[in-house]
This record gives C-alpha cells, structure tokens and sequence, in this order.
C-alpha cells in the first residue's frame, strides 16, 4: 500500500474504514442476537423452577383433599360445585375454605364437580349422579414475566370409608 | 491545489477518525455488556437446572412415604418410616436433615445423600397429619444452589398419605 499513489492510498483507507465497519456491525448484530438468546434460555430455566414447584403443589392439593375425605366424605359432599375453594393448613390438617391464599407467587385453588355413571356403571360426562364420587380439579396458577401461566390436575374421588 | 486537495482530504479523514473512534467506542461497550451478560445468564441456567434438579428429592421422599404403612418417629426433620421392601419384609427408612443434606437410611444403614453435592437443603420440615383413616406426612424444604452468589432460595411443598397405613 506504500508504493502506491497517495489518492489510491487514500481511497484504500476509505474502503477499508467501511469494511471495518460492516465487520463491526455484523459482529455486534451477533452478539446482541446470541444475548437475546441467553435471556430467552434464562427466563426460560426459571420458568421450568415454577413448572417444578407448582406440579409438586398440585400432587399437595390432590393429596389435601383425599385428607379431608378420609376424615369424612361430608366434607366434600357439603362443598357447592364450582366454586373456588382454597386449602389451608391449620389445626394440624388441610382444611378446604372458601378464603384465598398463596403459597409464594403460586395460587392454588380447588374446584368440585358432581360425578355422572352411565348404563354400565362407568364414568361419564352424563348420566345419573354419583352421590359418593366427585370430579376435583386442582389448579396452580401464578405469573410468569407478566403473563398468567396455570396448571391444572384433575380426578375423581370416592367415598371409600363409608 | 494539490496541497489543497491533500489538506482537505486530512481534515475530512481526522473528523472521521474522530467519529469511528466513538462509533467503535459504543460498539465495544455494547458487545462486552451482552458479553458478560451472556456469561451471567449461562451461569443462571445452570443454578436453575440444580434447583430443578432438587424436586427430586422431594419426589423420592413422597414415593417411599406413600408406600410406607406407619410413622416410626417424626420431629422436624428427622422421618422414620415402617414400610416394606420388594420381597414384603418389614424395613425401616429414614430420612433426616444432616448439616445441608437429605441422607436417606434403609435399616439403619446410611444408603447416601438424596441431594446433589451442588445443593443445599437449608430446612427440612416433616409435619404428621392424623385422619379418621391413617395418617400423612406434609414435607416442606427449601434449596439453593452452591453456585449461586445471590443465595436464591427456592421452597417445595408437598403432602403424602401413608397409603400402606388404609
């Protein structure tokens, strides 16, 4: 580049200023795009610590209430179909009330739904009512980077013990 | 004019300098941010991925309680369960709280910690629950990882009817 003409060398340089910069603005688009990426795989890590704790409050919730039936199915023959019901632990035993509370950024409520059989006994989303089995749903729910996100358990539970 | 042309292409070329330099000096600050944030983030994940990790814990302990048909002992954090083994003999297991680790005995024998090395279980908490049928274990822990500066604390609660007790 020495041995050549002070315009050319000039115009050289000039050239080589925008290929400087192009080269920067690639490699910064790359990094900015690969930070992007962290952020993605960071927020999404936490989420999948929410995922861990709130299935774990699920199987509490689905557990409570087979406590409550097991001390008498009255108390969950008494309970009015969708509603939101809330456990608490108080008295050394899960008890369902109508009152909310969270455990930490989760909120867990417990609906009940009358149980149908059909012709042959079996479960059915119709039929005759099942005075002695209830459809329960559990759901977690809390906010995940500003959106709602919820999970949700569901199963039937029978009058065993009496 | 040649010198003309010479000094004019000189003063044009400092100004240009001038702004590359600033140009690249933002750039710099720009790429080393996310730099060190992504080394920041990559970091997070992987804290993450131990506290995840440690729901395992609480999946073994709720597994062995549910199969289990009498509570042996229980304080806060020391659980010993009657349950039986493959071949229906009657064992004992135990779970208890031992400076940051769940260490989990069959019979009396220590079979090892239930926690990772990267993990510490800060609390342990066993609470019996009696109902008119049995009786329930309520399980309450909270972890954080060794890699994490900002000590996170994560809590996992779970409850679990001795279903060997019906």
């Amino acid at each position: 580049m020495k041995l050549k003409g002070n315009k050319k060398y000039n115009t050289q340089r000039g050239s080589l200023m925008v290929e400087i910069i192009v080269a920067s603005a690639i490699i910064t688009m790359v990094v900015i795009a690969a930070s992007v990426v962290a952020q993605k795989a960071v927020s999404l890590s936490r989420q999948s610590v929410h995922q861990a704790q709130a299935a774990l409050l699920l199987e509490e919730g689905a557990e409570s209430v087979r406590i409550v039936r097991d001390n008498a199915w009255s108390n969950i023959s008494s309970l009015t179909a969708a509603t939101d019901y809330y456990i608490s632990f108080s008295g050394g035993t899960w008890v369902i009330s109508t009152t909310p509370n969270q455990v930490g950024i989760f909120t867990r409520k417990i609906t009940f739904s009358p149980a149908y059989r059909d012709g042959s006994q079996n479960l059915s989303a119709s039929g005759t009512l099942d005075s002695q089995t209830s459809l329960v749903s559990v759901i977690v729910s809390w906010t995940e980077g500003g959106q709602a996100v919820s999970k949700t358990l569901q199963f039937y539970i029978t009058d065993l013990f009496s | 004019m040649v010198n003309n042309i010479k000094n004019n292409k000189k003063g044009f070329s400092l100004i240009e300098i001038l702004f590359y330099i600033a140009l690249f000096a933002v750039l710099t600050v720009v790429v080393i941010n996310a730099l060190i944030y992504m080394t920041k983030s990559f970091k997070e994940t992987s804290v993450h991925s131990d506290l995840v990790q440690s729901a395992s814990i609480m999946e073994k302990m709720s597994r062995e309680i549910r199969q289990s048909n009498n509570i042996f002992s229980i304080s806060v954090s020391d659980l010993t369960l009657n349950t039986k083994d493959e071949l229906d003999n009657n064992k004992t297991i135990r779970f208890v709280l031992s400076g940051s680790d769940v260490q989990f005995y069959e019979d009396g024998v220590l079979t090892g910690n239930l926690n990772t090395p990267n993990i510490q279980v800060t609390n342990l908490s066993f609470t019996e629950i009696t109902t008119a049928q049995g009786k329930a274990i309520k399980i309450s822990f909270s972890v954080s990882s060794t890699k994490d500066e900002s000590d996170r604390v994560e809590d996992f609660y779970n409850t679990v009817v001795l279903r060997g007790g019906y």
